[in-house]
């Protein structure tokens, strides 16, 4: 397991890490979520020591994460870079060498990931020649080739097409399955909550929410109501209940416990025929926006 | 520390095959191992084989004028050749192009191009002379034996402190070709090593890199992987060097080992002397981020190394100045500079060990200080890193 320790950093007048910590416990997938400029690139340079915390530690199990740790780890870092004019499976079997295989298991890992990921036939192929999506790929076998037992991949869904960014998740379930610990950061927060195990959400430098997304939603504090007359989303007048509308489309209610719901209902019945009244899970962007108030 | 060396060798190894398969680099062999096949030849001939004095004629000219030039270019282990003019204009032309080194005209007048050949106008004048003499010998009504006894020279005896050397301008020449050779493998290579540096920035790569490895590692694998290849092009250089000498050979002279000589002196003093602007090359590109930005912040080594080369071109001349024996012992002009010293000859020992302990010390302290600058830069992308904030990042 990998533990962030009460994590600060700053960058002159910027606080970019103020005392964060979480976990990426083995075999889960971990989204790390929150706005641009909330910490999260700055956290996971920390576990490669590409910035150095001002205080607090990255424990790998028990012991501080070093060198030789950190080639038990692939990263994946937001700016995307590969060497455009090497080829492919030579570009791939460089990394798994400098991540610590040897030259034979370095090319047979290269060959495994470009299997694996449909490109066996471009191995010869020189990066550029590749198309953006293949490119992409490509970028995620670099951070994976020396199968880590840990990944972390910073905005690895940024910039895919649908058909890309499923691809990318049934990828890291695969390895999810396989033991490997997953962390993932990511602004879209409703994008990837099918895919998160657990979320730990960052604002400002400050983790302001972590756990398992299903326990996280059942213990909201809002509750989240839709209803609809006569085929129409309805919401009452009043200040105890705020209108939001989600991503899809959806107006929900987010309402607070002690909100007396027959009364609401009543009041819905009076606007006409109520055919719709539910409670549905809050997304993860709702619950993010109850954190940070 | 096993780990480390490894990985170190790796970014080495994928530098040096990287950039031995790039354009650039083969285009560069090509052109120096074909400059030398040509003009090797033609260096080696001309040492061997100097050009005639070729002496244009106009009007009338004694019958034995050519016979007395003969002689007298003989003195200098020259030949002379006549070529006969009946018009002033045809021949001065052929002056003008070259083709005639001097113009002779009814033996009275004599006229150079810009100014005279000491060495050829002693020659003309000896021939002019002789006919002078000869024809007043006569008018005199001297037989010939009185004639020559009356303009024969006193024949001292003649003799030297040394014997010449007569390796002495071979050698030269073979310090020139190599000091070239030095000059533009330390300033070609060094800029392969920029070029590295800035591509896998503006490529970002470099985080990834940075996942596995420390950035002294990028730094010190890439300035030995360009470093190895810079070697193995100098080598191949230096065989074609080798080969094309051993085509030819000039009396008692072994121009193959002179040039094995001046080879290993080039090969030794690339070594350290790329080390030492490598590392500054590579920290200066880890201050950009575009290729753009390169031609700046490359004149800062070039700048560097352009002094240290025309004190070695001094030095070919008088290696043993104040200058030349100063710059041979310090960096960044010692590289250059030390390796022309010692093709000429007549350098001490403790000047070469003094020179290698400082650019061992230097190239340590840049190293350390290049290391430094490298890894608070290479991580900064968009416009150029200042040096200080570079140094400052590094400290964090």
């Amino acid at each position: 397991m990998l533990s962030l320790v009460n994590l600060s950093k700053r960058f002159g007048d910027v606080v970019a890490l103020d005392g964060a910590s979480f976990d990426v416990p083995a075999g889960r997938i971990v989204g790390f979520l929150g706005p641009n400029g909330a910490g999260k690139t700055t956290a996971m340079r920390c576990i490669f020591d590409l910035v150095h915390p001002d205080t607090g530690e990255v424990l790998w199990g028990d012991a501080p994460v070093g060198p030789a740790e950190r080639l038990r780890f692939g990263y994946m870092p937001e700016e995307r870079g590969l060497y455009p004019k090497m080829k492919v499976a030579d570009q791939l079997a460089y990394f798994a060498r400098l991540s610590g295989k040897n030259r034979q298991e370095a090319k047979d890992d290269a060959a495994a990931w470009l299997t694996r990921l449909g490109l066996l036939d471009r191995a010869d192929s020189k990066l550029e020649e590749l198309s953006h999506g293949n490119q992409q790929r490509v970028q995620l076998a670099a951070a994976l080739v020396h199968n880590p037992e840990l990944a972390v991949l910073d905005e690895p869904f940024a910039g895919l097409d649908p058909i890309g960014m499923e691809s990318m998740a049934e990828t890291l379930r695969e390895l999810a399955g396989r033991g490997v610990g997953i962390v993932f950061s990511s602004h879209q927060l409703d994008t990837v909550e099918d895919l998160c195990q657990d979320v730990v959400i960052i604002d400002r430098g400050r983790i302001v929410l972590t756990g398992e997304l299903s326990r996280l939603r059942s213990s909201a504090r809002l509750r989240h109501l839709v209803i609809e007359v006569d085929d129409q989303a309805w919401s009452p007048d009043g200040e105890e209940v705020t209108v939001v509308v989600t991503r899809t489309g959806d107006r929900r209610l987010l309402v607070e416990p002690s909100v007396d719901l027959d009364a609401l209902l009543a009041a819905a019945r009076t606007a006409g025929t109520v055919t719709r009244f539910s409670f549905e899970p809050p997304h993860l962007s709702d619950l993010f926006r109850e954190a940070i108030q | 520390m096993k780990r480390s060396f490894a990985q170190t060798w790796e970014i080495a190894r994928r530098d040096l095959v990287q950039r031995a398969k790039s354009k650039a680099f083969l285009a560069t062999s090509l052109l120096v191992v074909g400059m030398i096949l040509v003009l090797g030849p033609l260096i080696a001939n001309e040492l061997d084989d100097p050009p005639p004095y070729r002496v244009g004629v106009v009007g009338a000219a004694d019958e034995e004028f050519g016979a007395y030039l003969d002689v007298a270019a003989a003195s200098f282990e020259r030949d002379a050749v006549i070529e006969r003019f009946d018009d002033l204009a045809a021949a001065e032309q052929d002056l003008e192009f070259g083709d005639l080194n001097v113009i002779v005209v009814d033996g009275t007048e004599i006229i150079w191009l810009e100014e005279e050949s000491s060495q050829l106008n002693s020659v003309v004048l000896f021939a002019l002379q002789s006919i002078e003499r000869r024809d007043i010998a006569e008018e005199l009504g001297l037989t010939s034996d009185e004639a020559l006894a009356l303009l024969a020279p006193p024949a001292p005896e003649f003799r030297t402190l040394r014997e010449p050397d007569p390796e002495a301008e071979p050698r030269r020449i073979g310090a020139l070709i190599g000091s070239i050779l030095l000059y533009t493998s330390i300033l070609m290579f060094g800029q392969f090593v920029m070029m590295g540096v800035v591509e896998e920035k503006s490529s970002r790569v470099v985080e990834v890199l940075l996942s596995r490895v420390r950035p002294t590692q990028i730094l010190v694998g890439k300035v030995i992987g360009i470093g190895l290849l810079g070697l193995a092009q100098l080598a191949l250089l230096g065989a074609v060097v080798w080969f094309t000498l051993t085509q030819f050979s000039i009396a008692d002279i072994s121009l193959a080992d002179i040039g094995r000589d001046v080879i290993v002196q080039v090969v030794f003093w690339y070594l350290v002397g790329y080390t030492f602007f490598a590392v500054i090359y590579a920290a200066l590109g880890a201050t950009i981020s575009r290729q753009e930005d390169m031609q700046s912040v490359a004149l800062i080594p070039v700048a560097l190394l352009i002094p240290g080369y025309f004190i070695a071109l001094l030095s070919l001349e008088d290696p043993n100045t104040t200058l030349s024996r100063v710059a041979s012992m310090v960096p960044p002009t010692s590289p250059l500079v030390m390796p022309m010293r010692l093709a000429v000859g007549g350098v001490a020992a403790w000047e070469v060990a003094v020179a290698l302990t400082l650019l061992a010390a230097a190239s340590y302290g840049l190293i350390r200080l290049g290391g430094r600058v490298y890894t608070g830069a290479v991580l900064k992308l968009g416009p150029k890193v200042k040096l200080r904030d570079a140094w400052r990042a590094a400290g964090q």
